[in-house]
């Protein structure tokens, strides 16, 4: 059996800026200049108006926890080391919304609504750095 | 109230499961002649087939595209078109709109819609991860570890959060559609099935558990529509399509906002006011399923519970054998299994198959008006259907 490697992301030209800035340890989503929408994931224009006046914008780090399930078996290729995972979909302050990993103390606990904050995990053998996310202090 | 134009004259299907030994081509031309002669129809009365996508095999799926159903049926010459229709688990809905849409247009008469699939053929783990592609973003989602049974999972955990239904409730809608399988020769599992034997099985990713995870399957199945006017000189059971209502909520599961209800009330609401058919003349709902949530799901969104919680509802069994309201009397893709696009196909055809009396051991009686719904990818779109004996 071969043993086949996580999948990474291939950004794209516009959302190369996203995983740059991952490298650099920020949370970026994009902001319409045009119409004042708050994009994530990023778009090649806006969804709300259609512009392409789009900017990065730091994004606060912070939000809570939308939904979540805990991975106990029959995962992708890739992800059978890591086992078990918890996946979630984070409601960030800006409003916007993003799939993650909740990670760290407590991170199989963690609940709906419970607040969380960014970090970054570096996949290894990649220049790869996926925004991840803690449960935030008081919850673990 | 919408003025009728189509109705189901015809219905195929060959038993779902594990053929390693059956071709993909076989099955559908088999559940292809099955429809027509079901009809009383020849290959020359056909206009236009309209196939589904096939996932297992890219080869099988060019075919369907170019034309070989046409030539191995018989319809070179006479055939007007042949053209895939795919939306994922609603191609059901969406292969019935189209076909609908082509009669009420007088560019179709008779319409033969097909799927033929054999997922259940392909090692588990390619499974697994073709599944793990289907409305699941590779640069946003994949990389965190996302796939069809976290899909599953995710919403249900949100259902639960906002509804309250418990996981005996998840569980009690596997053993209810695990009862009506147990009356369905083309069912995969028709072995009895407790709610305590779902609780203890294997979790697979919190809340759901192995027996809450469907299983792939080979299968195909086949039915043909034609103009509503010709039905009744075609057959003497033919299923009129009332109304339809649909939306297309996300692509990615993580950008849904309202996971607890997706657009199935909105749908709904159009499907009724088309059909003229309101939900307490429903007598059979035929939901696709792939994980309990969603079925309750549904329910809530079809307003089919008379104000009860779904999961209560499906708990205190009735939408089992013998409940007040008959729910996926196939067994669903919980039990009769996952055939890729064909799951929600074969829940449709289930709908036919029970409006036209021929459901055998488990026909509902006095059956008049039933709801069908669809969706596709990561529960993408929400599609509902009102089928009946009647026309409008």
């Amino acid at each position: 059996m071969t043993t086949q490697t996580r999948p990474l992301p291939q950004p794209s030209a516009w959302s190369a800026p996203f995983w740059q800035a991952a490298r650099n340890r920020s949370l970026v989503i994009q902001h319409c200049t045009a119409c004042g929408e708050k994009i994530m994931y990023p778009r090649r224009f806006c969804p709300n108006c259609l512009s392409e006046a789009l900017e990065f914008v730091p994004a606060k780090g912070t939000g809570e926890i939308y939904t979540l399930t805990t991975q106990m078996a029959g995962p992708p290729s890739g992800f059978e080391a890591m086992l078990p995972y918890v996946l979630a979909v984070i409601r960030l302050d800006e409003g916007v919304q993003m799939m993650s990993n909740i990670v760290g103390d407590g991170a199989l606990g963690a609940r709906i609504g419970d607040r969380v904050t960014v970090d970054f995990v570096a996949v290894e053998g990649s220049d790869t750095v996926l925004p991840v996310f803690r449960l935030a202090e008081g919850r673990q | 109230m919408k003025k009728t134009t189509a109705a189901v004259v015809g219905i195929g299907e060959v038993p779902t499961g594990k053929y390693p030994d059956r071709s993909e081509l076989d099955a559908a031309l088999t559940a292809c002649r099955a429809a027509i002669l079901d009809a009383g129809l020849g290959p020359r009365d056909i206009d236009v087939i309209l196939p589904t996508g096939a996932l297992a095999s890219r080869h099988f799926n060019v075919d369907l595209v170019f034309s070989r159903l046409c030539e191995e049926l018989g319809m070179n010459r006479s055939l007007k078109m042949n053209c895939q229709v795919m939306a994922g688990g609603a191609t059901s809905s969406s292969i019935l709109a189209v076909a609908e849409g082509l009669i009420a247009a007088g560019m179709a008469r008779r319409v033969l819609c097909v799927h033929s699939d054999a997922v259940g053929s392909l090692p588990k783990q390619a499974g697994i991860d073709l599944f793990a592609t289907t409305g699941v973003s590779e640069e946003w989602e994949a990389p965190y570890g996302h796939n069809m049974n976290a899909v599953g999972a995710l919403a249900t955990q949100r259902y639960m959060h906002e509804t309250g239904t418990t996981e005996e409730e998840l569980a009690a809608v596997c053993v209810a559609l695990r009862k009506w399988a147990m009356l369905n020769p083309h069912a995969m599992f028709r072995t009895p099935l407790t709610v305590e034997e779902v609780m203890a099985s294997k979790m697979v990713a919190t809340p759901l558990r192995a027996k809450e995870c469907n299983m792939l399957a080979d299968g195909a199945a086949a039915f043909i529509v034609a103009a509503a006017g010709d039905a009744r000189a075609i057959s003497d059971s033919p299923v009129f399509v009332r109304g339809h209502g649909s939306l297309v909520t996300h692509y990615t599961l993580s950008q849904e906002r309202d996971l607890a209800r997706l657009g199935f009330p909105e749908a709904a609401r159009a499907a009724y006011a088309e059909a003229g058919i309101g939900p307490e003349a429903i007598q059979l709902a035929q939901i696709y399923d792939a994980y309990p949530v969603w079925p309750l799901m549904s329910l809530d969104g079809l307003g089919l519970c008379r104000g009860a919680r779904a999961g209560a509802f499906v708990a205190a069994g009735e939408t089992a054998p013998g409940g007040s309201l008959p729910m996926t009397t196939n067994g669903g893709m919980l039990s009769q299994g996952h055939t890729g696009v064909g799951g929600g196909i074969a829940v449709l055809v289930e709908a036919f198959r029970q409006l036209m009396g021929k459901a055998g051991e488990r026909q509902v009686a006095g059956l008049v008006n039933a709801v069908e719904t669809a969706s596709g990818g990561t529960w993408m779109d929400s599609h509902v259907t009102i089928l009946s004996r009647e026309a409008a």
